[in-house]
């Protein structure tokens, strides 16, 4: 694809921010001065050709709308992302299609995945016809066939004549899945894809995403809240709050050793299924606020159980520790 | 035949549904036997002038060239339907695909469509159907073209309304990821999905249509060449005191049409409500 | 001991046109004063049926319900609405998933709290409740500013701090926590799961968790029912069921949880699907998914079985291995 220096997938970065509607008409004040809710803020990441990086959060950290950003459901405000070195705002422009097949996403929501109003048939063919994948239509159904028996749906014509809410989450999250998966794509988003399923499908339809990823080479961005599943699946591990990337390294060293304050706060509010596992939780005060125009300084520093005077003089920059393993804190020293 | 069957208990559960749907059946009965109902040629002028009901054969009596009122009204069934069906097609047609393009697209086309919307909404419609057909004739043709070019607004209205909200959901994202084209996204999901309120309207719509031709023909703007109710209430207005029966009939064959296509409409609207027939679980 | 709770035999049947749902089959279960227990099952295990049946908040005209609920003494299935609704609130309190939607928008905290103290204790003084409420946010960490508050100045966590609050107005006897973190995020969760642990000790008080999440059981409660289909599969102490779950099922949910710290084990899915509960089979209802299914299980209902360490399991290869 590209020479070996040059990461599959950089996020170079990127910010979003929205115009904050106080209520107030601002028909003359400048940009500057007006309120921005920076629900993404200046995010940077790299990661390698099928890998999968997991990236945790509470809600409203901005990890689902940097997911948007990166199938362009939605356009950053700055800065850009680059698959293979090459910038996909440039590939948008030039080859619309050719983009969409190469960046996937798998939403939340498998109930409203699909519109209500056509059969699982004519939800599977349409993007194979739109692409012209495989010759006739006869060809086609085969394919759709096929790639529902492997996902373990049977049997197929009873599935392919059904309507979406005929069938299961499980079920619909797996035919997401697959229809996403026809295009072999690049890069492949989840976005929370097991939230809304019950837990003894859940693994399921994890392991048939990284099967797929595996077998096509896609690499595979996993957003969730959930930090144990995540743990599970992830090489590597990206915690957001309020739009930053406060701590990223090794899906390991991140879970087993947290550096970052809110890394350590999230990890030891975790509840885990093991009754013996005592949780010794972290102090933290308050709710993770809106973040409209946070900072300057650290934007964890007012609920942060460590923070001195210098952070909230300015948003603290990258510390190093090993293995690629960095955080965002001025409280930690380099090693 | 599962659909049948819900299709089936929906029109049996709706009262209104039902007697929509009857009544409508009633009146394309008619339309199909117009000419074993009719009595006599509706356009011929019979001897008899101004004869009262019952006389001589003529069952709602005659007008005063002699037309057979009863056969008359069977007539105007066909042309009130035609009226209503084409004016509210054309209505329908350009209300969802203006109203779907205005909240699908959003931007400057949204703010251009939703001006032109509530221009519409705003300028009284009978004026402006009044100038037109003054200004091109009044042929029935024109009549009809011009209920559907003025009623659109309230269809346009609604399909924009139900496009905002259809554009977030995720099936409409899903579409844009796998590489659908606007005008597909369009067609395929905003338009199929958020068309049902949008029929309720029309159909609602319809009665409006009748009684807009009526109220045209009754200022004698009509199609003096087609058989209508307002063309005939017209016709009998300088009579209502010595030939009653002339606008009177009419009267009432408009007060039912429109009744049943209200009550067919708001059936509708609550059959098709989208929390019905909803897919997939919120 | 007398039980706080004694739930005998509860069926509960969703009467539809065309078939009969049925939705908690013979579920008997006991809990006594101070005591915590999860229930814990999927979406259609009937956990919440099982809740608000005995709260008698299901469309009493739409369900049928059989067995009975003894609490302290009084058969709740079988009450009059009058006596029920004494009752609830009062000595039956009630959080929901989305407590948030009960408060009235335009409304402050306050006013809501007031009012609704007043349903049982009409005579109340301001400063009674006031003071009443004040002792209960600082229970839950909540400022006393919350009083003055309306409700969309609250973040969902702190809303549904208040709706514990308010559930706590009148010291009830039993608590039911239907679903009541399960949309809030990690910190807020662990920080109310820790809160309501921690009030236990300085009141009494008795809790019911329905929840789908195994790790708010583990964190929060002593004792675990796990129900499956309609059907109580494993009652037991959460050390003895979470470590060691003997039920298939059990088994099989424990094992498509991930850890957070343990080793990383292949994650696990159940096959199949929920059997159709209009029409519940002659077995045992884990039966079509069940790894180690015999010809018994198919044919053969398993009833619940009390084991050594005192939980009981319903399941024939369970119970032939007793003294295991």
């Amino acid at each position: 694809m590209s020479d070996k220096n040059t990461p599959f997938l950089t996020i170079d970065h990127i910010t979003k921010w929205y115009p904050h509607n106080d209520g107030r008409i601002h028909l003359f004040r400048s940009r500057e001065k007006r309120s921005w809710v920076k629900a993404v803020d200046d995010v940077s990441l790299t990661m390698n050709r099928g890998e999968v990086l997991g990236i945790i959060g509470e809600s409203g950290c901005g990890k689902s709308t940097l997911g948007r950003i990166l199938v362009r459901l939605e356009s950053p405000t700055s800065g850009d992302v680059l698959l293979g070195g090459r910038s996909t705002a440039q590939m948008l422009r030039e080859d619309r299609k050719a983009f969409r097949k190469r960046v996937q996403i798998v939403f939340q929501n498998p109930f409203d995945t699909f519109t209500p109003r056509d059969t699982i048939q004519k939800i599977l063919m349409r993007p194979l016809r739109n692409y012209g994948i495989g010759a006739s239509d006869e060809e086609r159904l085969a394919m759709c066939r096929e790639a529902l028996e492997a996902g373990g749906l049977h049997p197929t014509d009873e599935i392919l004549k059904r309507y979406p809410h005929e069938l299961s989450g499980g079920q619909l999250q797996r035919i997401s899945i697959i229809r996403s998966m026809f295009f072999k794509p690049d890069l492949i988003i989840a976005d929370e894809p097991v939230s809304m399923l019950d837990v003894s499908v859940r693994a399921d339809i994890i392991n048939m995403l990284l099967d797929l990823a595996k077998k096509n080479n896609t690499a595979v961005i996993f957003i969730s809240h959930d930090i144990a599943l995540t743990r599970y699946i992830s090489d590597h591990i990206a915690v957001m709050y309020l739009g930053r990337v406060v701590e990223y390294g090794r899906t390991d060293d991140v879970i087993a050793g947290p550096r970052h304050p809110y890394t350590r706060v999230l990890i030891s509010h975790c509840a885990d299924v093991d009754p013996d596992q005592a949780r010794d939780s972290l102090p933290i005060t308050g709710e993770p606020p809106t973040p409209i125009n946070p900072g300057p300084g650290c934007y964890f520093a007012p609920r942060c159980f460590m923070a001195c005077e210098g952070c909230r003089a300015a948003y603290p920059g990258r510390v190093e520790l090993e293995n690629g393993h960095y955080v965002c804190c001025s409280c930690i020293r380099e090693e | 035949m599962t659909k049948i069957q819900k299709a089936l208990r929906a029109i049996v559960s709706d009262k209104q549904l039902l007697f929509g749907l009857i009544g409508i059946a009633v009146l394309l009965l008619i339309i199909l036997f117009q000419d074993v109902l009719e009595t006599h040629d509706p356009y011929d002028y019979g001897p008899d002038s101004l004869a009262a009901p019952g006389i001589n054969g003529h069952l709602l009596g005659t007008n005063k060239l002699g037309q057979d009122v009863y056969s008359m009204l069977i007539a105007g069934v066909s042309t009130s339907l035609k009226v209503a069906l084409i004016s509210s097609l054309i209505s329908a047609l350009i209300g969802i695909l203006l109203g779907g393009a205005a909240g699908f697209l959003g931007g400057k086309v949204d703010m251009v469509l939703s001006e032109l919307i509530n221009v519409f909404m705003m300028i009284p419609t009978f004026f402006l159907e009044l100038m037109i057909i003054a200004m091109f004739g009044n042929s029935i043709t024109n009549v009809m073209i011009v209920i559907g070019l003025t009623s659109w607004a309230s269809n346009a209205k609604l399909m924009r309304a139900q496009a905002l909200s259809l554009r977030e959901r995720t099936f409409v994202k899903s579409a844009i990821v796998m590489g659908e084209t606007r005008p597909q996204i369009l067609f395929n999901y905003i338009i199929p999905n958020g068309i049902f309120p949008v029929i309720a309207n029309t159909t609602m719509g319809m009665s409006g249509a009748i009684l807009t031709e009526a109220s045209l023909s009754f200022l004698g703007l009509g199609d003096v060449n087609v058989i209508s109710w307002g063309q005939m209430i017209y016709d009998g207005k300088s009579y209502i005191t010595s030939a009653w029966w002339i606008a009177t009939f009419a009267g009432i064959a408009i007060v039912l049409t429109v009744i049943t296509f209200y009550m067919l409409g708001d059936g509708l609207n609550h059959v098709l409500n989208p929390k019905h027939i909803s897919g997939g679980k919120k | 001991m007398e039980h706080l709770l004694d739930v005998r035999d509860l069926s509960i049947t969703y009467l539809n046109k065309s078939r009969n749902v049925q939705a908690v089959r013979h579920a008997s279960f006991t809990i006594d004063r101070g005591d915590s227990l999860g229930l814990v099952g999927e979406s259609g295990s009937g956990k919440s049926t099982l809740a608000m049946g005995m709260l008698r908040i299901l469309p009493e005209n739409s369900i049928e319900m059989t067995g009975s609920a003894l609490f302290m003494g009084k058969d709740l299935i079988s009450i009059s609405h009058e006596e029920m609704n004494r009752l609830r609130w009062k000595e039956i309190a009630v959080v929901f998933q989305k407590a948030m939607n009960a408060l009235s928008p335009v409304h402050r905290i306050g006013t809501q709290i007031e009012d609704i103290y007043r349903v049982h204790e009409p005579r109340a003084t301001k400063a009674e409740i006031h003071d009443r409420t004040m002792e209960l946010l600082r229970m839950v960490n909540m400022p006393e500013r919350v009083y003055r508050l309306y409700p969309h100045e609250m973040s969902g966590g702190m809303l549904q701090r208040v709706a514990i609050v308010i559930s706590l107005l009148h010291s009830p006897k039993l608590l039911v926590f239907d679903e009541a973190t399960t949309a809030l995020d990690v910190v807020t969760q662990g920080q109310i799961l820790e809160e309501v642990v921690a009030m236990e000790k300085t009141i009494e008080m008795t809790r019911i968790m329905i929840t789908h999440d195994m790790s708010v059981v583990a964190s929060s409660c002593r004792k675990v029912a796990v129900m499956y289909a309609g059907e109580l599969v494993e009652i037991g102490m959460v050390r003895d069921v979470l470590k060691q779950p003997l039920h298939p099922y059990t088994q099989g949910l424990m094992s498509s949880f991930p850890s957070l710290k343990g080793e990383k084990k292949q994650l696990r899915a159940i096959p199949g699907f929920l059997p159709d509960l209009s029409d519940p089979p002659a077995g045992c209802a884990f039966a079509s998914r069940c790894p180690h299914c015999t010809q018994q299980c198919l044919s053969q209902k398993p009833v619940l079985r009390e084991m050594p360490d005192g939980r009981r399991v319903a399941c024939h290869l369970v119970g032939g291995q007793k003294h295991e």
